[in-house]
Parts: structure tokens; sequence; C-alpha cells
């Protein structure tokens, strides 16, 4: 198991540095013009330009630039380790940016994560328990429903009635959960139920097929058969086993939705990191989209490294050679 | 009659002394609410997405003109300034440091400004504003390494490009023979010096600590000394007893939150209160990435401005409901909006052509685009009537029923053009499939379909590239962009100077970052070095008289000359569709009591408001 993790990680750099290096060339490559050109002002002289573009690095050659990226994330840098460097327009040290936008993301994802996996992975059982029923309909509903809204209409309609006209929740904004813990609960149950709607239908979904064709198999009729008690059946036998490709959608989802969950954070006003990505993305900012994409890249590996080992313990036929 | 007249006069003395002093104190009050206005609060304004800095709030290089806004009524005192209201009045320069606005001697090229006395620095500097720290912040904008971003405009100091080069130890036209008086020497006279050291790179910085961010561009911006009413929230927390020690500011966390508590070192009696009255207690500044989470606090009194794009339906909604017309706050904001042609490139290479698109142009569909007439008035010229105090009012060389455009007129000057034309209908090819840059603004589609249908009229198609930030590539001039409508254009003080010289001298064209889209003025020898391809011979150019109005030192003398330099663009080399002036619309919370508009800024003047 020890030698599958090390060399698990050894990959896991391998493909950090992959989405890094096309990162980079994203920004060289598209036509977004020259970023030295968004801080020098109106009608800016040669001299100047050349001024930012040397303290900028932007004077190097791309690989170059690369490479001192790499270096500083890898041995720190004047804002301690990893080092990402510093925002070129806001100033500030991206690895403080991260370290301030990622609990508000984490959070998020946190809270979310736990109400679709409950109400997804619930609703996915019973609507498999009792098939072709009204409860089994009902469920489909949701799910249909849940998977065609639009996480922006859903914020948008969620913050309107019940803030707004009910006055039931906080409203937008992130209030620290050291700072006042009943404001952040009362501020995050919005964003979490609207980010878990959409995850929680495809989780009932995955959960009822897999469910349903888990409970076909012989190895159940088999308990059945040995008179265990419907319950035990269902919750030790069947789901265990429909639980792996859940478990692989799970560790995929969190770990996208770090850098992801651009629309609920925008929506709520919740400036994570996914909030980041788009300010510098739209401002030219290469050094904070490169600090929250190897967030982002370290989160899907990590995620997978993680569901991985999961797998062992729910399947035992798994083996790491 | 003798003694008669000898009993009147100290009556009349008297009586004309109790007018006067009644007078001055209707006077005071009309002018700044100062009676009404209640002390206290906290005036929130949500600001949409991001700050958008482009230069970290530092005031060197800051050149956005919300910082501009904010800055000037709230942190920085410059030696002059604006009483931070709306018109005329808001454009005029008053003292603010400095204890008058100089009259220049030496023929104009000699101003000499005197501070006023017991006006100190905030927190944690503390000690009194003297003339060296003036002079300090000019040098510092001088050296290109601090990213000054308009040190375009201080050339005129004598001796100031030298120093930029390094090949001085000083900008010698910067003379301080005291803590409290600071001389300008200039190369030249120049009228609107005054307004040019009202910019806020121009305001007093403290050696001590902006020495720590020497080189650094933008680093300043997280820990800016006051010197005005108001100081960065935490500022008294900031160590400066070494560079090493110093941490940023706490109220200003560069991304989201930007708070300003009162400053315990402001002398109100060194101020005036026409220009600061200073009401709220604190003034929050918010990121918000939910527009409409911005104008729904707004509504819900849980912010009182704002900083942001509101929606035609915004408007509609507080322009048409009575109750809330009072928080929609509409004023001309000096910009002009425009479509810009480049005039070395076909078929826009003929004048005729131009002034046939100005014709044929639906200008009232463009303004529509933005959200109709309250977004501001049809511009039938280059500078906004404002800045030319009047000179311009009521040219309009392309005035149409409507504002709809006139095809017949647009024909009869297409058909002088060297282009082929059937019926005053383009039918050459040089006509058709133009490259046409837009971008990806709220208002960039409808304005496309409206330019796109008129121009049709006369034969014209456009095959168009819709760019994400399009201004990088119509800046490049050896991109050669026939045509777009991304371009607008706001004064940074109120000369037409600021108009003239960036968008029309073609000795400012430069091969990036260049705003003269139209290549006015452009010579033969620019064009190659350059790499600019089309028509380069014989491009006309205003440079010769905007360097005669730039020397005249006469206000009403130079608005006339720079109104004549607008008529020779508008009329005789027409670079430009100019289509609307527009306004700058504010949407106030109910808690909002008095409130001004900073006609210097084109923004709100945060030194007046206050809250119920």
């Amino acid at each position: 198991m020890l030698l599958y993790i090390v060399r698990r990680l050894l990959w896991a750099t391998v493909v950090v540095l992959i989405v890094l290096l096309l990162t980079f060339a994203v920004f060289f490559l598209l036509p977004a013009g020259d970023p030295a050109l968004r801080f020098a002002g109106k009608s800016p002289t040669p001299e100047s330009l050349a001024l930012i573009r040397e303290r900028l690095g932007l004077d190097q050659p791309w690989y170059e630039q690369f490479g001192l990226f790499v270096k500083n994330f890898v041995a720190g840098d004047e804002y301690g380790w990893p080092g990402l460097g510093y925002s070129y327009n806001s100033n500030v040290s991206v690895l403080g940016e991260v370290q301030e936008r990622a609990p508000r993301t984490l959070l998020l994802i946190a809270g979310a994560a736990f109400i679709w996996v409950v109400v997804g992975v619930s609703i996915g059982v019973l609507s498999a328990v009792k098939r072709r029923t009204l409860v089994d309909r009902l469920a489909m509903g949701f799910v249909l429903v849940g998977i065609s809204s639009p996480v922006f209409w859903l914020g948008l309609m969620a913050l309107f009635i019940f803030w707004r006209q009910l006055g039931l929740t906080g409203g937008t904004g992130y209030v620290p959960i050291t700072e006042d813990p009943i404001s952040f609960f009362s501020h995050m149950i919005l964003p979490w139920c609207v980010l878990a709607v959409l995850f929680a239908a495809t989780y009932a979904r995955m959960t009822r097929n897999s469910l349903l064709e888990t409970l076909g198999e012989d190895y159940i009729r088999t308990a059945r058969a040995k008179g265990l008690p419907e319950r035990t059946v269902i919750i030790h036998h069947a789901l265990r086993a429909s639980l792996a490709p859940i478990v692989t959608m799970f560790g995929l989802d969190v770990a996208l939705l770090v850098g992801g969950a651009i629309i609920t954070e925008s929506v709520f006003n919740i400036q994570g990191l996914g909030w980041l990505a788009i300010d510098g993305t739209l401002n030219q900012d290469l050094p904070t989209v490169l600090g929250v994409v190897m967030v982002g890249a370290v989160a899907v590996v990590i995620m997978n490294l993680v569901v991985d080992i999961a797998y062992a313990f729910l399947d035992p036929r798994v083996r790491y050679a | 009659m003798k003694s008669t007249k000898r009993s009147v006069v100290p009556a009349i003395a008297v009586v004309v002394g109790m007018l006067a002093l009644a007078a001055a104190l209707v006077s005071a009050a009309a002018g700044s609410g100062a009676e009404t206005a209640k002390r206290g609060g906290t005036y929130r304004v949500g600001w949409e997405s991001t700050f958008g800095w482009t230069n970290s709030f530092d005031p060197t290089g800051e050149y956005l003109a919300n910082s501009f806004a904010i800055n000037s009524s709230l942190l920085i005192r410059t030696l002059v300034g604006y009483n931070h209201v709306a018109g005329v009045a808001g454009n005029a320069v008053v003292p603010d440091l400095a204890t008058t606005v100089p009259k220049p001697t030496n023929g104009g090229k000699t101003y000499t400004f005197k501070l006023k006395k017991g006006i100190r620095f905030g927190p944690p500097v503390n000690r009194e504003i003297v003339s060296k720290d003036i002079r300090y912040a000019i040098e510092r904008l001088a050296r290109p390494k601090n990213g000054a971003q308009y040190a375009f405009y201080f050339p005129v100091i004598k001796g100031f490009d030298e120093y930029s080069k390094g090949e001085a130890k000083s900008i010698s036209g910067i003379k301080t023979p005291n803590a409290k008086t600071i001389i300008f020497n200039l190369t030249v006279p120049a009228a609107d010096f005054p307004l040019r050291i009202a910019l806020i790179a121009a305001g007093p910085i403290p050696q001590e600590v902006a020495k720590c961010f020497e080189g650094q561009p933008g680093k300043y911006g997280r820990f800016v000394i006051s010197s005005g009413p108001y100081m960065i929230e935490g500022s008294d927390d900031l160590d400066i007893s070494s560079c090493a020690k110093m941490q940023p500011i706490s109220g200003y966390d560069g991304k989201t939150r930007l708070v300003f508590v009162r400053n315990p070192n402001y002398n109100a009696r060194t101020d005036s209160r026409k220009a600061r009255e200073n009401n709220p207690d604190r003034f929050e500044f918010l990121v918000d990435t939910n527009l409409d989470d911005i104008y729904a606090k707004i509504a819900a009194g849980d912010l009182e401005d704002e900083y942001a794009t509101a929606s035609p339906k915004i408007f509609r909604e507080y322009s048409t409901d009575r109750s809330k017309r009072s928080l929609l706050k509409v004023n001309p904001a000096d910009q002009t909006y425009y479509v810009t042609m480049n005039l070395t490139q076909p078929p826009f290479d003929d004048v005729h052509v131009r002034k046939a698109m100005n014709w044929v142009m639906d200008r009232s569909a463009l303004r529509k685009a933005w959200g109709g007439a309250i977004a501001g008035d049809i511009a039938q010229h280059v500078i906004p009537d404002v800045l030319l105090g009047g000179a311009l009012k009521g040219f309009h060389p392309f005035k149409t029923q409507g504002d709809r455009g006139n095809v017949a007129k647009a024909k009869a000057e297409m058909k002088r053009s060297k282009y082929a034309t059937k019926d005053g209908v383009c039918s050459a090819k040089e006509c058709k499939g133009i490259l046409f840059i837009s971008d990806v603004r709220t208002a960039d589609k409808g304005m496309l379909a409206a330019i796109q249908s008129s121009a049709k009229k006369i034969g014209i198609t456009f095959t168009v590239r819709v760019v994400n930030g399009a201004y990088p590539v119509i800046q490049t001039p050896s991109k050669n962009i026939p045509i777009s409508h991304r371009p607008r254009w706001g004064k940074d003080y109120a000369d037409a100077s600021t108009f003239i010289f960036p968008l029309f001298y073609g000795g400012n064209i430069i091969p990036a970052g260049n705003t003269n889209y139209a290549l006015v003025g452009l010579t033969p020898s620019q064009a190659k070095r350059l790499g600019v391809k089309g028509s380069v011979n014989n491009v006309p150019s205003i440079d010769n008289a905007a360097d005669r109005c730039l020397a005249t030192v006469s206000a009403a003398a130079r608005n006339k000359c720079w109104a004549a330099v607008d008529r020779v663009l508008t009329t005789e080399i027409v670079p430009w569709i100019p289509y609307m002036w527009a306004n700058q619309i504010n949407v106030l919370g109910p808690k909002v009591d008095t409130w001004a508009f900073d006609q210097n800024a084109g923004l709100a003047g945060f030194g007046h408001a206050s809250l119920k």
C-alpha cells in the first residue's frame, strides 16, 4: 500500500506540473494582449512598458518564467512556502490570498457535500427500494428538477424567497465561523443547499441505478434466502457494494469544486477560491490564476488518492500492487 | 445735506455689513447643507466584482476614477483641490493645503504655493505636512520604477525629464525655500498647471513610510498615510519604526474591503466645509460579486451607495417609482462615447466616407443600447461642452431628426468620396467586410446592430470580431484596425487638453497602449516605425493648433482655442462618430440624507454625504 501511495504521489507531481504548464501556455498563447498595458496608464511610453515587463518578469521567455515559478513553489519565496508570488493587481501575496479564500470555499464544499451525500444517497436508496411506487416517481421528479435547475437561478430564487421575502436566513457575504458561528450558519445555509441540489440529484440517480443493479446480484438473493432482515441486506450488503462508483464521483466532485464553485461563490458573494480565479483571469493576473490552479490540481490529485484508498475498504477484492 | 450724509453713512455701513453677513451665512448653508446634515454613522458603498485598481491604490500610480473620488474627498489633500460638487463649480480649483490658488508669475511659468499651518499627517506619522512632502511625491512619480501612470502631466516642470532619466539629482524646477513654501518653475506657460498639481499623485507623501516601497509600484497602496479627514482603519497600528516591521494597514485587504475612519489629526479649521463636510464617522467600500445583490442591499438600506453598473431595469424602477426617484442621481460625467475610424484604413481614409458615416449613424439607437436618455446626452462633437465653458454650445454639425441619422445627406456625402458608388451607396470592395472590433459589454451587442444597420444604408458592411477586453487590440497601431465602438474617454481634470493630447496628438502615437486610435497626425516615418500600413501620407494633424492652445494662459481664450480645434476635428478631419456624453448614475440607499456629485472626479463626492 505504501509503495502504491508513493508511486501515486510521484505521478501526482507530474500531473500538477503538466496542469501548470498548460495554464502558462494558455496565458501566453491566447491573444489577451500585453498584461503590462494594464499597469501602464494612459499613453504609456515604450520605456515605462519595458520597466513594467521587467518588474513582472514578463520580459523573460515563458519557459524561464515557468521554471522560476516551479522553483519558488518548491523552495518558497519571500511570502512563505509554497511560493506562489504576488498578485499583479493587488500586490497582495497569492499565498496569503489563497489562505484567506480557501477556508470559505472548503467550508462551502464541506457543508454542501454533507447535504448532497445524505440527501442524494437517501433518496437514491429509497427510490431503489420503493421502485415504481409514488415515492420513486417523486424522487426521480426531484432528480429531474435538480439536474435541470441552473445554480445561478436557484441561488437568486433562494435569496429572494428565504432572505428578502421571508427573512429566514442571513443574506449574501461570508461571516467567519470564528467571528460569529450563528451568523456563519445563517449565511451559509442557502449556498450549501443550492450547491447541494444539483449534486444531490445526480447522486440520487446514481445511487438508485447502482443499488438496483446490486440488488439483482446472486449474493443478495443468497442473503435474503438466509433470512437476513431486509434492512441488513440493503445497508450491509447491497449499499456497500453500490457505493464504489459514488465514492469515485464524490472524490472528483469535491476536488473540482475547490476552484470551481464559481457561480455559487459569485451569487452568494462568498469570494472564495473560484472567485479569486475568475478575478485573476479577467485581470490577466497570472500569479493569482496559477495559485488557484495549483490548489485545484493538488486537490484533484489528493482526492483521487483518497478515493483509491477508500476502494480498498469498500471492496475487499481490490488489492494494490 | 452734508450733515445728513454724515449721519447716514455709518448706518448704511451697518446695514450693508449685516446683509453681507446674512448673505455669507445663507451662502454657506446653501453650499454645504451644513445646517441639515447629521454627523455620524457608516456610509457603505457596494463595489461590483473587484476594485479594479490600476496600481493597487498607490496614489503615485493609481489611475482609476474611483480612486480619484475616494482619495480627494477622504484621504489625500493636495495643494489645491476641488469643492467636490456638481457642475462648473465642481471643476473649479480651490485652495486645499495651500492658502490660495496662486496667480502665475514670470510670464505664466512660475507658481508659488504657500502651505497652511497646522495640517498634519494622520497616524502613525503625525507630523506637520511640509513642502518637502509635496516635492517628494512629485519626485517619486518622476522615478519611472515607481510605476506612475500619469507622470506625463508633469514634464512641464523644469528639470522633470532630466531627473526622470537619472541625469539630475533633483527636479530643478521645484524649490522649497522653507517648510511652508513650494515654487514650481515651468518650461512653458501652462495655464492648467494648478489642475495638474491637484491630481492625487501630487498630494503629500511621507518619505519615512514610502521609502520602504521604492521601486515597488503599488506596494504603498496598503500603507497610504492620510493627509485628509479620514484614514484607512488600522493606520494607527502601523509600526513605522523600520521597513521590516511594517505590515499592511488592516482596513484595506487589497481585494474585498476598504474602510476609512476619522483621522484624529485632521483639523477642520484648515479645510473648507464647501469642500468637505465629513459627516459620516466611517466609510466602507465593499466588493460584492453579485450585482443584483448590491441593488437589493441598497433598496433594503444595507448599503448607501454603489460603484456598479445598474441595469436598465433598475433605471426604470427608480425613475418611475415616485418614492424612489430622489434616490436616483444622474449627473454628466464629462465623458464622450464614440465610434473611432482609422484615418489610414480604407474606406475611412476618405473624409467623405467618415462624414457619411456621421450623417447616417443612428445615434439615438447607440444611446439606447446604454439605457436611453438617462445614460447621457447625444454628443455631436468631441469635447463635452462643460470643458469648453460653453464655447461650442449649439454646435451640431451632424444633427439629424431625432438623432436617427439622415440617409439622404449621407449618400450625398458618399458620392463625393473616391470610392465607387451607385446612388450614394458604396459599391467598392473596400466598403465590404471591413474589420470591426467589438467587445463583450452588455451594450456592445445593441450598439453593433445599430451601427451595422446604419452603415449598410450607404453600402458599408463589416466583419465583426468580438474580443473580451478589446482595448489592447485597438491600442496597437500595427494591427491596423479600421473601426471600433469600444472607446470612451473621460477627463483627468477639467481642461480640454486632457482630451486633445491623448486622443489626437500625432506626437503621442505609440506602439502599444496608444489612445489616438484614429491615428490623427500620423507621419509617414511614424507609420513605418509603428508598422502601420495603409494611406499613411497626408494624414491630417492638429498638433500645431494644440501646442498653441496649451500655451494660451487666459481661460476664456484657451477655451475658445480648444473649441476651434474641436470644430476642425468634428467637421474637417472627422475621426470619430461621437454619440453620447455619458452620465454618471448613482442609486442611493434610503438612509442617505445629503449627497453631492463630485464633478471633477465624475463620481460621488463623499465629503458631502450624510446619513439620516
